[in-house]
């Protein structure tokens, strides 16, 4: 009698599932599906699903004059170095936060991640002035820097949860056995927090890879990052949308693949058993 | 050989006083049971002398030598933690072996010292599992291995049983005892429950508000409880109370007036007047029913154990517990007379003190160990 109340509410939410996934992948799907398609098809009146794929989009956009490469190889660099420096800086910050006693701790930490609150909008001319007076427009620092000012709240804040969700039994136990507090954190603390390492790691990296605001204003012809490229496709005189479609495939995909590894990462997976 | 001397130990998290000065001996191979209710400082008090938390003031001596200074790696101590904390990223053999790693001991001995701690606690057949593989017992044996692979100078337990269900945490309450024997080691054990201090203990040291109430053997606790609040918290049930007045006092014990008529406490009553009020105690199993008793009281609750009848009372108002045989017949509502051997009742001053009993228990010095080799 009860296996119809059961199976209503679970067809309902396998409708809103599937709902909500054609809302999400459909854009993306056509994206790449698109990239792939020669350009008459890709403006053809009536959408076409079946076609002759083609790379010459992807051919053209690495190829040629204006290649991409040196756009990927600053988006690259950029988000990479400044995710680095978030993440190292974050994570030891994260753990002093979570371990010290101090008074009025929370409102330090909320302090902290209150910064990343501010719209970009709102920091972006500041910046720039201060930018220009230290030399840092079109130089790596300078947008490195200007990254680092959103992640690293961000990721200080994000590993303070992380080390929160760990006992300090574990660190107190490695001393107890010998350790120094660096190698307890070497040991004990830092294997068990990949998972929230990597969790950070990714979503700082999504912000710098996909940032284009700072990216505009701060960088010059040797910083331009691939957000940049992808806007200068957008020209008066018409749009490349079979090379804009491949830019945003080239964009979408390397974090797609990285936040369905992130979904494996779960922090309670690692640390279950260390405590009952 | 280690001893462990704590002088005069404050300890203050900001303006909170949590240790109000500590002073403790622990001789060699001593089994010491810390134990008192939540938040006296009993758990602050091990973790000081574990070196995680430092002593605002006073002098922590391991073996003679002052070792404020000194972090917890270099004490020579093991801890096991309520917790366990087992690092969960290593194997059963990598966690007995992590202090032995960081010492950097060649691998073939590591390997030989993990196996023999392993045996002593049946562990062999688990050294590959993960923790999480493991069930509460046998994470509780990994982390006492942890403990003995690093062959300390005094092993301290932070109520390493209280997440072991009641079965299991007699059986780990007797294998620890046993592990006390085999490895002739001092221990320092941190409990609130009191049957685990009372049976585990060569001494107990019971805390009470950051403060030390009384140290002593078991027995002595059990028998002369220095003040009410140890005498209220050794023994289960709880011991029962009476405020009593004073009519006599004499050179053979101080004449009380009760409610069913006079009796004389055998116990020191130099500074007492007639007519102070004292508070009688009397503990649940030093109360007999009988029907030519003094008291007098309404049956509120039975608590059949089986072996034994726990009797709740409402006696003039209060509430007494009678420990009575399993087969008695008496039911709720029932009026029962009761009475006590004075011999074994206790006196309090209105400031908690008791008064020293005329003749010491015989068995009040006598500490675990002389009753556990038999018992084992």
């Amino acid at each position: 009698m009860t296996a119809p109340k059961r199976w209503l509410p679970f067809t309902v939410k396998t409708v809103l599932l599937v709902l909500l996934l054609l809302w999400t992948l459909v854009p993306i799907v056509w994206m790449v599906l698109s990239s792939f398609k020669p350009n008459s098809v890709i403006t053809a009146n009536t959408p076409r699903i079946f076609f002759t794929p083609t790379l010459e989009h992807y051919a053209s956009l690495f190829s040629g004059g204006n290649s991409l490469w040196p756009y990927l190889m600053n988006s690259l660099s950029i988000a990479g170095v400044s995710t680095l420096i978030a993440v190292v800086l974050g994570c030891m910050a994260g753990f002093g936060l979570s371990r010290i006693r101090l008074k009025g701790k929370k409102h330090l930490a909320f302090w902290i991640i209150s910064t990343r609150m501010a719209p970009i909008a709102a920091v972006i001319v500041p910046m720039y002035l201060l930018f220009r007076y230290l030399y840092l427009l079109d130089t790596y620092a300078g947008l490195i820097v200007a990254y680092l000012s959103f992640n690293l709240p961000f990721a200080i804040w994000l590993m303070t949860a992380f080390f929160d969700d760990l006992p300090p039994d574990l660190e107190e136990a490695a001393m107890i056995d010998g350790a120094t507090k660096f190698q307890a954190f070497r040991y004990v603390v830092l294997p068990l927090m990949t998972p929230g390492l990597v969790t950070t790691a990714i979503l700082c990296f999504i912000f710098a890879w996909n940032d284009y605001a700072f990216a505009q204003t701060f960088s010059g012809p040797s910083t331009q990052t691939i957000p940049i490229a992808a806007a200068q496709l957008l020209t008066q005189t018409g749009i490349d949308w079979g090379k804009l479609l491949a830019i945003g495939t080239v964009v979408v995909c390397p974090m797609a693949i990285a936040g369905l590894l992130v979904k494996r990462w779960m922090v309670q997976g690692l640390t279950l058993g260390a405590v009952k | 050989m280690a001893t462990l001397q704590l002088d005069n130990i404050i300890k203050d998290f900001g303006s909170t006083r949590v240790l109000k000065g500590i002073d403790l001996e622990v001789k060699d191979r001593e089994f010491v049971v810390f134990v008192g209710p939540s938040g006296c400082g009993k758990s602050t008090l091990l973790r000081t002398i574990a070196g995680l938390e430092s002593a605002s003031s006073g002098d922590i001596k391991i073996n003679g030598q002052r070792v404020n200074e000194i972090g917890p790696a270099e004490r020579g101590l093991a801890m096991v933690f309520q917790s366990y904390a087992l690092y969960p990223h290593m194997s059963v053999e990598d966690n007995m072996g992590f202090s032995l790693r960081l010492a950097k001991v060649p691998r073939a001995e590591r390997r030989e010292k993990i196996r023999a701690a392993a045996r002593i606690l049946q562990l062999e057949e688990l050294l590959d599992r993960k923790p999480r593989a493991l069930s509460g017992g046998q994470r509780q044996r990994v982390a006492i291995g942890r403990a003995i692979v690093r062959n300390p100078s005094i092993f301290l337990f932070d109520e390493p049983l209280s997440n072991l269900d009641a079965a299991l945490r007699v059986q780990m309450r007797i294998e620890l005892t046993r592990l006390h024997h085999e490895l002739n080691a001092t221990m320092i054990y941190v409990t609130h429950d009191q049957v685990e201090a009372m049976t585990m203990a060569d001494k107990i040291v019971v805390l009470q508000g950051g403060s030390v109430e009384q140290i002593g053997s078991p027995m002595e606790l059990y028998h002369h409880p220095r003040n009410r609040f140890v005498a209220g918290f050794i023994g289960s049930p709880k011991m029962n109370f009476l405020d009593v007045e004073v009519h006599g006092v004499g050179p053979t014990g101080v004449d009380l007036a009760l409610p069913g008529g006079a009796c004389r406490i055998p116990v020191v009553g130099d500074d007492i007047n007639v007519g102070d009020t004292l508070t009688l105690g009397i503990r649940p199993e030093h109360l007999k029913l009988d029907d030519h008793g003094s008291l007098e009281g309404d049956i509120v609750l039975t608590e059949r154990l089986g072996g034994v009848t726990s009797l709740y009372l409402d006696h003039l108002g209060k509430e007494w517990i009678l420990v009575a045989d399993g087969n008695i017949v008496h039911r709720v509502h029932e009026r029962v007379r009761f009475s006590f051997d004075p011999s074994c009742a206790h006196l309090f001053k209105s400031n908690g003190q008791s008064l020293d009993r005329l003749q010491r228990h015989p068995l009040a010095g006598v500490e675990c160990e002389g009753s556990r080799v038999n018992a084992i």
